[in-house]
């Protein structure tokens, strides 16, 4: 007894939404706390790491900040952990402005890049740490880091030191850590970038079911947009402090908001036009000539006649042929690569434009060889439409 | 088969040779010394006697100045490990644009010449009555024996990861919590080896001491200094001896303190 009691007061704002918790309720789903990062900026001196940037997070969700380094992802997170206070703006946790909070009275897990586990104490004694640190009593603390380190598969290995535990056993110490007085948020900086690939993608599973069992918010930063599109509910990029674009994954990739998040998310081919006129279609000139007449639906931001645009279309989309359904391109093979499930076509367009096609089906394309001229169509719905001039 | 040898690696060999014994000899004369039954210091030593050591240890005199430099070094291992921590974390976390100032501050002592800083020392502790007490040389000493508190800790504190501390602070500790609970058992064995490095200099320290001892309290070193000037008998060979395994003894526990910490 007594676990109820005590449970409830380690939760402390959320105290009531859920019923008495007990041992076990480290594995029963829990409550995540909203977020809302309002108009946050940070300088360093004369440099704006992050400028204005607004993220509003649901309850339970799942959200990745994605963006080059010095994008400024890293301070957003370390302002809403408390490590970094912004210039201006602020940051709620469901009502509560935590904006100028220590860190220490946040209440949020955090998983850092570098494992973090203190080398000294056993890894029972580390995932106790945070119970310690809010009054509970050994046995107590001892039972529930217990439970804990089943939650993330480790059940067994308390006697042992952080030295003796590989990488990824270790990030799971320092995940079992981070959730076992069940914080309403969990936020993690690169936690897999140490790991190598194979064990990064089973933590990426193990981190997605942990969430979906907790049901906790999660504030995940990587600069692997790979890792981005696979566990986030919604992804953030960003570039020098702005958000670039927010929404799930499949927005992203299918329908960029500009042109930086159409370069920065998987592959993209970019070919320079003129947009001749803008009605019912948009008319563009390519630079061998050929005047095309896209869907209006195709230009992403606003097109304006007489102005440059950048045409945009996935490796993936492009078709071997010619076909009724699209605009037909002539490409001169510079390479065909293998590549398992597809084959990789790379040649360049009549004015040099570089141009990728990822064909899946390879094995009857296997007469292609560098120096072929092939035709592919690009079908309508394909192309998209940006504002200005390819890099 | 041998490798060639050739004339420069034969006066490597030589001079390597010579830096140990010039090292060493000091030490392998002194000891017999001490045993040696004339009355006066002599080598080589002849006979066999422990009454120099006996000398030492029935002397009031000399064992009120050994009392007195327990005293000065216990608390200058104290202060100067406690206070040389604090200011090397201060450095090693700080962001100020004073810490290169700060570095210079504290290992000053190390470039500043002994025989400056004890004048000094001994000027303005004469003017504000420290001159001779217990509290003047602890202050001196902890000044002299901070730059080695300090060097010691840098390494150790900077192979402390910063984002351990952020770990436990996101765990709900304290920043004093995070050090206590944290950093400091990470580096405790650094600094019980810098407590033991202060201990022995100052113990052994000469210079300021022999311009801050007053007429009744000396320490240690300054009490040999006016026994070689007076009596010169090999009493003073035998508490060479005995600080030479004092020495040995505390270099011997700050090595294996410090290989512990390498382990971990």
């Amino acid at each position: 007894m007594g676990l109820g009691a005590r449970g409830r007061r380690i939760e402390g704002k959320t105290e009531g939404k859920r019923g008495s918790v007990n041992i076990v309720s480290a594995r029963q789903s829990a409550s995540g706390a909203s977020i809302r990062i309002s108009r946050l900026e940070k300088r360093f001196g004369a440099v704006s790491a992050v400028d204005g940037v607004d993220i509003d997070i649901a309850a339970g969700e799942f959200i990745a900040l994605l963006g080059p380094s010095g994008s400024g992802k890293t301070t957003i997170l370390m302002s809403v952990a408390g490590f970094e206070f912004p210039t201006s703006g602020t940051i709620h946790v469901d009502s509560e402005d935590l904006t100028y909070v220590p860190s220490n009275r946040r209440n949020l897990g955090m998983v850092f890049q570098n494992y973090t586990l203190f080398p000294h104490m056993s890894i029972l004694d580390n995932v106790a740490f945070p119970l310690k640190m809010r009054g509970l009593r050994t046995a107590e603390r001892h039972a529930r880091a217990e439970a804990a380190l089943a939650t993330v598969r480790l059940a067994g290995y308390g006697h042992r030191r952080p030295n003796e535990l590989s990488g990824g056993q270790q990030q799971r110490v320092a995940l079992a850590r981070a959730i076992v007085y069940q914080p309403r948020v969990l936020l993690m900086d690169e936690p897999l970038s140490a790991l190598d690939k194979n064990l990064r993608e089973d933590m990426q599973l193990e981190i997605k079911r942990l969430h979906a069992e907790l049901g906790i918010t999660v504030i995940f930063v990587t600069h692997d947009q790979s890792e981005a599109l696979t566990m986030a509910d919604r992804i953030a990029v960003l570039r020098d402090g702005k958000i670039q674009q927010i929404g799930p994954a499949r927005q992203l990739y299918e329908r960029p908001a500009n042109l930086f998040t159409a370069g920065f998310i998987g592959e993209m081919n970019f070919v320079d036009v003129r947009v001749e006129s803008v009605g019912d279609d948009v008319a563009v000139a390519l630079p061998w000539g050929e005047t095309w007449r896209l869907p209006a639906t195709a230009a992403v931001e606003p097109a304006v006649a007489g102005e440059a645009a950048v045409l945009a279309v996935r490796p993936e989309r492009l078709q071997l042929g010619v076909s009724p359904a699209g605009q037909v391109i002539a490409v001169t093979l510079s390479d065909v690569v293998y590549a398992g499930a597809a084959l990789l076509l790379i040649g360049h367009l009549p004015d040099g434009t570089e141009m990728r096609a990822r064909i899946p089906g390879a094995s009857q394309l296997s007469s292609l060889v560098p120096g072929d001229v092939a035709s592919f169509t690009i079908p309508t719905e394909a192309m998209l439409l940006y504002r200005g001039k390819r890099r | 088969m041998k490798p060639p040898t050739d004339r420069g690696s034969l006066a490597l060999g030589a001079y390597v040779y010579a830096v140990l014994a010039f090292i060493i000899v000091p030490l392998v004369i002194v000891i017999p010394m001490s045993f040696s039954q004339n009355d006066y210091l002599a080598f080589p030593p002849s006979g066999f006697t422990l009454k120099w050591y006996s000398e030492y240890f029935d002397s009031r005199q000399w064992r009120a100045a050994t009392w007195l430099s327990v005293q000065v070094a216990l608390l200058t291992a104290l202060f100067a490990s406690v206070i040389g921590t604090a200011a090397t974390y201060a450095m090693i976390r700080g962001h100020s644009r004073l810490v290169t100032a700060f570095q210079i501050a504290l290992i000053g002592p190390i470039i500043v010449p002994h025989i400056a800083l004890a004048v000094g020392l001994y000027l303005f502790f004469q003017t504000i009555g420290l001159s001779g007490t217990i509290p003047g040389f602890v202050l001196a000493h902890t000044v002299l024996t901070l730059p080695f508190v300090v060097f010691t800790m840098a390494a150790a504190l900077g192979k402390v990861d910063a984002n351990l501390e952020a770990a436990a602070m996101s765990c709900g500790a304290t920043r004093f919590q995070a050090f206590r609970l944290v950093t400091l058992p990470l580096v405790l064995p650094s600094l019980a080896s810098s407590a033991l490095f202060a201990f022995i200099i100052s113990f052994d320290e000469p210079v300021v001491s022999f311009f801050l001892s007053g007429v009744r309290q000396k320490t240690l070193p300054r009490r040999m200094f006016e026994d070689i000037e007076q009596n010169l008998t090999p009493v003073i060979p035998a508490i060479a001896t005995l600080l030479i395994m004092l020495s040995i003894l505390i270099l011997l526990g700050a090595h294996v303190l410090r290989s512990r910490s390498v382990t971990r």
